[in-house]
């Protein structure tokens, strides 16, 4: 009974991360249908940026709250880098063919990108903590916990709030909304979908990047980091429904909670917690809690 | 100018017989596979064996070889997984380029790895792999480890937390998620239990290798109050648990043990008076590897070309070459001539040797006995130095030959801890 607080708190804490995994995967894929990948690269860059531009600034001797800003212009910066340019390049020829085709692509790339990884930070792991550091820590039930870890459940509700906001309030998530709901029709209203379609896969990108900058402040930063994300991110953006947003937000809160409660109580399955919820999940609800059936369009 | 002298110094004492005449038959070039990993967070334990395998090798090189014959080290990276270091094993045996196989890191390769030495007839040293299951019901007469198994290695921990902190009742453990992980919490358990009764375990937890986060298994230790963290983490996965760990207070309400720790303290901050140890005698500056001037000579060369002092994977590697060195120099000696494979292999199957860091003998069972040295950290420093140290003798706390080592570890008793060289008395 003593545990539920600590585990709400690390299960809440371990959410946060995990929806900035999935959120971003799965607006790519209401807007642009594409299963990408390629998303657990982007957050595994976005923490090496992160950590590579923390550390060359914190060794200047700047001042460690400087390190906030960082993470997210270190997202921003692989965003605008990379969003456009694999839009453009790769992803654009996988619109309308078949989920195959789409998973091998995303997948060569994100296996190009790994090299990638390799070949420019190499292999050893990077940590840069100022921002933990600075925000100090807080007794929680009789345990410590990092200030940083409650900033980062904050930063989870506020992006699920700003991401409404966006879509609901703005010229250009009014447009991501028409098409989604339909593209030829949106097509032919005059909205430019191809300049959607990018605009959506960049927030897409901003988004993995943004969670792997924010995660590398309190775990080292290594070769592998993309593959479990993009695992973990596509388990839970099952199980909220593919293109639900909201959707992805209580996911992540189960399979979150469902982690730690395993942890707690049955160490052992904490690697299968996400994928138990997953199965139980769409056993009762195929196409995820939030998700809906399609029409087949004639 | 110092790297300098320090590496004369080291040629010198590495080699007891300069200017040697080659013995009849010797081949100008003597092959040795070395297997470690040089890839992916396990590189972090893997790299320091590598550069310690090029500086001692150079040495030996630099000093005629062994019997006149220069070591030509082929490096293979066991982060290619289990598949690709058996084929490179069988390719390196097959191809007549590898005379011995220095391998491996992974217990998991090396129990891989140890049937094939035997098919292929290749003499095969471990440096690192420390499973107790490696000869267990099992003869493999190519196969040996001149280092200690899990069993001396954690029964020390046990020994030292016994004496050093005699109340500890509730223990935490928190390892890697393979058998290296659960062989050393079952140890360490019956170890403790065997010493103190009244031991018990409140938290036992295998995080997967790789985890990027420990905050959940860090929540759940503290909130289990316990008296002793136990963990054997290690490489990446150490570095991460510390960081994160130290944060948030772990090291300030329990007394940590981290049984691999000593190859993190030049990369991480660990505060004072957390017990840390080599998995055997492999500290450059224990005691008597400070009296020890090929030693001293090894570490300021390692210092000198890789910018960092040597951890104790890397002084495993080196002193386990010398071991071969050894071997292959008792077997010339022997034979009066350049020693055929058998003859190799007999010199190493009761090869008694002088390592950088102290003694290793290689029993009937081709198993080891090294002494355990396990100490505290002072907090820091110009150079890695330990406290508290106690260095325990490997024919006591190892098990006999043919034992079955849990059920050795369980007939231990609190006297046989107490009558263990005390924290402190190594000194």
């Amino acid at each position: 009974m003593d545990l539920i607080l600590p585990m709400l708190v690390d299960g809440l804490a371990a959410s946060a991360l995990i929806f900035f995994i999935a959120v971003g995967l799965t607006l790519v894929f209401s807007v642009l249908r594409v299963l990408n990948v390629a998303h657990g690269s982007f957050y595994a860059i976005g923490a090496y940026v992160a950590v590579v531009i923390g550390g060359f600034v914190m060794s200047a001797g700047a001042s460690p709250w400087l390190s906030f800003p960082i993470l997210f212009l270190s997202a921003a910066l692989v965003a605008a880098l990379l969003g456009p340019a694999i839009e453009r390049t790769f992803i654009r020829f996988t619109y309308g063919k078949p989920e195959a085709v789409q998973i091998l692509v995303t997948f060569a790339l994100f296996l190009i990108f790994e090299d990638l990884q390799k070949l420019v930070f190499g292999v050893q792991a990077y940590y840069q903590d100022a921002a933990v550091s600075v925000l100090g820590i807080s007794d929680i039930g009789g345990i410590i916990y990092l200030n940083y870890q409650l900033l980062l459940i904050a930063l989870a509700v506020l992006t699920v709030l700003a991401l409404r906001l966006l879509m609901r309030n703005t010229r250009l998530g009014k447009m991501i909304v028409a098409v989604v709901a339909d593209p030829e029709v949106s097509a032919t209203l005059g909205i430019d979908t191809r300049r959607v379609y990018a605009a959506a896969f960049t927030i897409g990108v901003f988004l993995a990047a943004l969670g792997g900058a924010l995660a590398s402040p309190n775990s080292g930063v290594a070769p592998g980091l993309g593959a479990e994300a993009i695992v973990l991110g596509f388990a839970v953006a099952a199980i909220g429904g593919l293109g639900q947003i909201e959707g992805a937000a209580i996911a992540a809160i189960i399979v979150g909670i469902a982690r730690v409660v395993a942890i707690y109580e049955m160490p052992a399955l904490e690697p299968v917690a996400p994928y138990l919820v997953m199965l139980a999940v769409l056993l009762v609800r195929p196409y995820g809690l939030f998700g809906a059936a399609t029409q087949r369009r004639i | 100018m110092k790297t300098i002298l320090a590496a004369v110094a080291l040629t010198l004492a590495a080699a007891p017989v300069l200017a040697q005449d080659a013995p009849e038959g010797a081949p100008d070039e003597l092959g040795m596979g070395i297997f470690t990993f040089t890839s992916g967070p396990a590189a972090a334990y893997g790299m320091p064996g590598r550069n310690a395998a090029e500086l001692i090798i150079d040495q030996i090189n630099e000093d005629g070889g062994i019997g006149g014959a220069k070591i030509v080290p082929t490096y293979v990276d066991e982060g290619q997984g289990g598949e690709g270091v058996v084929s490179e094993f069988r390719r390196l045996a097959g191809d007549g380029s590898v005379d011995v196989m220095v391998a491996a890191l992974s217990s998991g390769n090396c129990m891989a790895l140890a049937p094939i030495a035997d098919q292929l007839e290749m003499p095969m040293v471990t440096w690192n792999c420390d499973t107790h299951q490696l000869f267990l019901n099992a003869e493999h007469p190519y196969v040996f480890r001149p280092n200690s198994s899990t069993v001396p290695e954690f029964v020390a921990y046990a020994a030292y937390v016994a004496q050093n902190n005699p109340d500890a009742k509730r223990i935490a453990i928190i390892n890697p998620d393979y058998a290296f992980g659960h062989d050393a919490a079952q140890i360490f358990t019956a170890a403790m239990k065997a010493f103190n009764p009244d031991v018990e375990v409140v938290a036992e937890l295998f995080p997967r290798m790789g985890t990027p986060s420990f905050n959940t298994e860090i929540s759940r230790i503290a909130a289990a109050r316990p008296d002793i963290i136990f963990s054997n983490l290690w490489g990446g996965d150490l570095e991460n648990f510390v960081r994160q760990a130290s944060a948030r207070g772990l090291f300030r309400s329990s007394q940590v043990v981290l049984a691999l720790g000593e190859s993190a303290l030049q990369r991480v901050d660990l505060p004072e008076g957390v017990i840390v140890g080599v998995l055997g005698d492999g500290f450059w500056n224990s005691p008597d590897a400070q009296d020890n001037e090929a030693a001293q000579a090894f570490a300021e060369a390692y210092h000198g070309k890789f910018g960092e002092w040597p951890v104790f994977p890397g002084m495993k590697m080196a002193n386990t070459i010398l071991v071969v060195k050894q071997a292959y120099e008792e077997a010339i000696a022997e034979a009066g001539k350049w020693p055929t494979k058998d003859e190799l292999l007999a010199a190493l199957s009761d090869i008694e040797a002088e390592t950088l860091t102290g003694t290793v003998t290689v029993r009937e069972d081709h198993d080891g006995l090294v002494d355990q040295i396990v100490g505290v950290t002072t907090g820091g420093g110009d150079k890695p130095a330990l406290a508290k140290m106690a260095r325990y003798p490997g024919s006591d706390i190892t098990p006999p030959v043919g034992a079955d080592p849990i059920e050795w570890v369980s007939t231990l008793t609190p006297e046989f801890a107490a009558g263990l060289p005390a924290p402190g008395s190594y000194e």
